[in-house]
């Protein structure tokens, strides 16, 4: 039995070069990512500003579909946003030993996704150069923005989701920049020294820092739910068959974990491979995730049932209409919402072997996202595709302004993850060293087992 | 004469809460002993901190003060820019309760922020504090603010015997 913590076992400086190598090396290869990046995205804003200049008139929108796809982008990336912070502060608060590697890729995952989604709604406006008017401040013109609109709950709980899950990714890293503060020289260390805080690693900054770690975790939690019900209620407060049901807002938010679940996933698996942390990003992490997965995917078709049930028993004709179109004009992707988000992911997960298989977990993932995507379009536009009166039934379909604006966000989430993993550590270092310093390998019977010392905030002493 | 800080650097946590231990029975007061480490170590574990953390509950109070300018900012909108429907009254209470409460969220996040980093000392870049970077490389610092004279020799035995790296003295804020 080894009475040493396996930190002192550790070499620190390696553990540093391993963990930091994101933001100590930039390769070639991540400026030919970043340059292709780009382009895509300068592509998405010139075409952005050629959509304004020329009117929506050059988009797919018709009557009755005026929300197409930069409105299932604006659901689809709230959902993705969803899950990071939200992973992130429940695996903190149930003092999950295998959280620290999963904790800052998820957190930044739910800050830039954010920032994507909540550009949608102000690209979607139409004379974009009014999107002040959702902010209340006064005006000769007694304009005022209308709190009874559910857009209106949106602008305020995503604009709180996003100062809330920023200042969770900032405080998250105070100590990293700490340590970067003092690795590094230069402009960097200008840079650390203010980001830092002056954060030293007293006894009184640690408690202090850990109790507001954990009154963030708490706090978060309730203002990711309320996001995604409040995105739901945009459709459940309308009077439009398939949007108003009572259902809506768990099951976006049960949607929004499965798909930000996938995400964090993804994610992972391309931090892995791009920054070699093949020794932190274990498949047990994955293996965790993909149950995790597993239960949202089954969760996922229990609602999707039970939505559907209802309709299908009581047959309200104008509800019945937007279902039954599923079998016709949006059978490809319905078939496609289904086979992705339950019929093959569920039995995959199920398995440990494809668990904890990086390629075969990370392909599963891959279907949840393109299988959620589905089911945003299906929300978004098949409701309104067949909204009451029959002579106005008109299918849509997204123009190459809009396909571009949505390749562009991709882009844009793609080269904001680039630029963060060249200016902070892409993982929460401190957190990983706090759990090699809580583990010591101990003697049980005749094996050698891992014993974690768990501390609870107000103890005096750990407890193996 | 003024006091200053006394810094040892030890290997591990067992030698530096050896010091920690010692240099409470000097006596000296648990608010001028404190340790620093590159992760969290357990209150007691080497050093005491005295101080009980008080910023949590301001946070609850911020969160009502934000409720009330989420619920100040939704009647506000209604009495100042009426909108007249129908069959409706002005005031509608279910936005009412979602801004409330959306308010009050971000006001308790913010005040966890803007506390929390208050109630640890950060952003007070002016002032001088001791510091030790090689508790990146594992190492671990008890500091100590001592008297200079008897008690400063006493101080610098009870870390040696507890097997300091290196023993230095600096002037500045624990």
């Amino acid at each position: 039995m080894s009475g040493e913590n396996l930190l002192a076992r550790t070499d620190e400086a390696q553990l540093y070069r391993d963990l930091s190598r994101s933001n100590l090396v930039t390769t070639w290869k991540w400026f030919a990512g970043a340059g292709i990046l780009s382009l895509v995205l300068l592509w998405g804003i010139g075409v952005f500003v050629y959509m304004m200049m020329t009117g929506m008139g050059v988009t797919g929108l018709n009557r009755p579909v005026f929300w197409g796809i930069l409105i299932v982008n604006f659901v689809f990336w709230i959902g993705l946003s969803h899950s990071g912070t939200l992973i992130s502060a429940i695996l903190r608060l149930t003092h999950a030993t295998w959280r620290a590697p999963i904790l800052r890729a998820a957190e930044a995952m739910t800050a830039f996704s954010l920032m994507v989604g909540g550009l949608f709604p102000l690209i979607h406006l139409g004379r974009n150069w009014r999107f002040y008017y959702t902010i209340p401040y006064p005006n000769e013109r007694g304009l005022w923005p209308n709190m009874r609109s559910p857009l209106m709950w949106d602008a305020v709980a995503i604009n709180t989701y996003l100062i809330g899950s920023l200042t969770f990714l900032y405080v998250g890293m105070i100590p990293d920049l700490a340590l970067l503060r003092d690795k590094s020289e230069g402009w960097r260390r200008k840079l650390y020294s203010i980001l830092s805080l002056g954060f030293r690693g007293t006894h009184a900054e640690w408690r202090r820092y850990h109790r507001a770690s954990t009154l963030f975790a708490i706090l978060i939690i309730p203002v990711a739910v309320s996001v995604h019900s409040i995105v739901s209620w945009d459709f459940a407060m309308a009077k439009v068959p398939g949007w108003h049901s009572t259902i809506f807002a768990p099951y976006f938010v049960v949607g929004a974990i499965f798909s930000g679940i996938a995400g964090v996933v993804l994610v992972m698996a391309v931090l892995r491979r791009v920054f070699r942390l093949e020794r932190v990003l274990t498949p047990l992490h994955f293996d965790n995730l993909g149950k995790l997965l597993c239960m949202m995917s089954l969760i996922w078709g229990y609602f999707y049932f039970t939505e559907f049930l209802t309709v299908w028993y009581n047959r309200n004709p104008e509800e019945w209409e937007v279902f039954s179109s599923y079998g016709k004009s949006f059978l490809p992707v319905f078939l496609l919402m289904i086979m992705c988000n339950f019929v093959i992911p569920f039995p995959m997960l199920c398995m440990k072997k494809v668990r904890r298989s990086i390629p075969a977990i990370s392909f599963a993932s891959f279907l949840v996202v393109v299988g959620m995507y589905c089911e945003r379009i299906l929300i978004v536009t098949a409701s309104l595709a067949r909204r009451n009166d029959p002579f106005i039934w008109h299918n849509y379909f997204p123009t190459w302004v809009e396909l571009s604006i949505t390749a562009a966000s991709f882009a844009m989430f793609g080269l904001l993850y680039m630029i963060f993993s060249k200016l902070f550590p892409i993982m929460a270092i401190s957190d990983i060293k706090e759990r090699l310093f809580h583990t010591t390998e101990r003697a049980f019977g005749g094996a050698s087992v891992e014993a974690i010392a768990l501390v609870e905030e107000g103890e005096e002493e750990g407890s193996e | 004469m003024s006091s200053f800080v006394l810094i040892g650097l030890f290997d591990g946590v067992e030698p530096a809460a050896k010091a920690g231990h010692a240099l409470r029975a000097l006596p000296l007061a648990a608010e001028n002993i404190t340790s620093i480490s590159g992760v969290p170590l357990p209150d007691g574990s080497v050093t005491w901190d005295p101080r009980p953390i008080r910023f949590s509950r301001y946070v609850v109070v911020f969160w009502f003060v934000g409720a009330l300018a989420g619920l100040a900012l939704a009647l506000a909108t209604y009495l100042l820019y009426p909108l007249i429907t129908a069959g409706k009254a002005i005031i509608s209470v279910p936005p009412t309760l979602i801004i409330t409460y959306e308010v009050a969220m971000l006001f308790a996040l913010l005040a966890t922020l803007i506390l929390g980093a208050r109630e640890m000392g950060l952003l007070r870049f002016r002032a001088r504090k001791v510091h030790e970077p090689r508790i990146h490389d594992g190492k671990i610092a008890v500091c100590a603010v001592v008297e200079p004279g008897e008690q400063e020799i006493r101080a610098r035995r009870a870390m040696k015997t507890a097997g300091a790296l290196e023993i230095r003295v600096e002037e500045g804020e624990l």
